[in-house]
């Protein structure tokens, strides 16, 4: 066994716990070297510490820098505060990278998708600066600053580079919130010329929405502020095969933590029913940020076989795998290739 | 025949607004301000790029502008009276503001968002 990584484990609530056991398994199995540890996140945690995030769980995360989080659900309209944009403020998680790229047995009506995008986490309209300015107007204010832009500027073109991109493009919606998105852009235009080897641009954001539904293939990877980055991420995961497959990561300076971004399901829960490949995508992502190239190539490889022979995969993908069946076809996949 | 605004507002039920504290917007280079109580307002917590940097935990790593929204909730009944004398006190206390946002409460519910 190679070094030990100690990893936060965050469950979450719903299908989380059993969709997190699934995606250890197939973990674990794959030859790295994991201490879990397991903390509480979500819903379940109101009544027992009165809060979706205990500070005992962030101290943990803040021990182990990096962390895997299966789905929670933010209650709409409620004064209590979303676990995951807690998450991403306490540490700084600043930058958002949610891949879309086509899984090759998931057929889709393109030949070509891999988008990286990077999302600012941190900044615009979730600040949670909301005021009731009259009893008939509500103002939340969008917050962009220039360190904030130019950090997720620079770290897009830094793991760009770090992964072989060729091209980045900002989106934006400048021509109209001309001080704050023109401040993003101008910021982004700054890191732009300190990488004169990749192609750099602009994109205004509703052109890009018409372009990523009628040629994604042109797209490399895209810099968006927080709101645009929440909206279009989603779009690309629908490109490629829908929220079920769609890894993401949060990471900043000191912590990473990577997650799922679909809900959690409670209607399935207890049902072993869910397809857990986004946890599981995002878990190799994880591998791949703690220096296990091996390892996630070989869940990575397995998945895909166990994906395109379609004898154990889960309802969603017209199988009738059990969530755990699905994750132990996958490991008996890598066992059988050792 | 009543215009469509005024048809508009009759739908959104009256509340009883009351001014509970102040959202200050202040500009500094000398990191997280400190306030003692001033007049009839305490500081509750201070954010910065809308997370909490004050009180409780701070991420070392976190990145911190000149720009902090510091919010004072009364101690007592106010008044516009209550709420000028307090800028009045920031300001002479040297510290340079960029706004100013009242806190109200409609019918007892904040009309106004927690930091994270």
């Amino acid at each position: 066994m190679g070094t030990q990584h100690v990893v936060t484990m965050l469950p979450g609530e719903g299908t989380g716990p059993e969709i997190c056991e699934a995606v250890r398994l197939v973990i674990d199995a794959s030859g790295v070297n994991i201490k879990w540890e397991y903390e509480d996140i979500g819903l379940d945690c109101l009544e027992k510490y009165g809060t979706l995030l205990p500070d005992k769980t962030i101290q943990n995360i803040a021990k182990n820098k990096v962390a895997l989080k299966g789905p929670t659900t933010t209650p709409i309209g409620t004064g209590h505060k979303s676990a995951n944009v807690t998450l991403r403020k306490v540490f700084d998680l600043y930058a958002n990278v949610r891949p879309a790229k086509l899984i090759p047995v998931l057929k889709r009506p393109w030949d070509k998708i891999d988008i990286l995008n990077f999302r600012e986490n941190t900044e615009d309209c979730y600040a949670a600066i909301e005021h009731m300015v009259s009893d008939e107007v509500a103002q939340c204010l969008k917050v962009i600053t220039w360190p904030g832009s130019y950090r997720i500027a620079d770290f897009a073109f830094k793991w760009a580079k770090a992964n072989g991109r060729k091209k980045i493009y900002c989106v934006h919606k400048a021509n109209i919130m001309k001080m704050t998105d023109g401040l993003f852009l101008d910021a982004f235009r700054e890191v732009a010329k300190q990488h004169p080897d990749i192609e750099s641009g602009d994109i205004i954001v509703d052109n890009c929405c018409m372009q990523l539904v009628r040629n994604p293939a042109q797209f490399d990877c895209l810099v968006l502020p927080n709101l645009y980055g929440d909206i279009l991420t989603d779009l690309c995961a629908g490109l490629v095969g829908g929220l079920g497959f769609a890894p993401g990561a949060n990471v900043g300076d000191g912590c990473a933590i990577f997650e799922a971004v679909h809900g959690s399901a409670p209607k399935y829960a207890g049902m072993k029913k869910v397809n857990p490949s986004a946890v599981l995508v995002s878990g190799i992502m994880m591998l791949r940020w703690l220096k296990e190239e091996a390892a996630a190539a070989r869940i990575e490889k397995a998945m895909f076989a166990v994906l395109d022979e379609r004898k154990h995969v889960t309802y969603d993908v017209g199988g009738t795998a059990k969530t755990d069946e699905y994750a132990q076809a996958i490991v008996d996949k890598m066992h059988a290739k050792a | 025949m009543p215009t469509f605004t005024e048809v508009a507002k009759a739908t959104k039920k009256k509340r009883e607004i009351k001014l509970v504290g102040v959202d200050m917007y202040i500009i500094t280079e000398k990191g997280t301000p400190k306030f003692d109580d001033i007049g009839a307002f305490k500081c509750e917590f201070i954010s910065n790029r809308g997370t909490k940097v004050w009180p409780g935990f701070v991420s070392p790593d976190l990145l911190q502008v000149n720009w902090y929204r510091c919010r004072f909730m009364a101690t007592k009944e106010v008044q516009d009276a209550e709420v000028n004398a307090f800028l009045d006190a920031l300001t002479k206390g040297g510290w340079w503001w960029s706004a100013a946002q009242k806190l109200w409460t409609y019918d007892g519910e904040p009309g106004f968002s927690k930091a994270y």
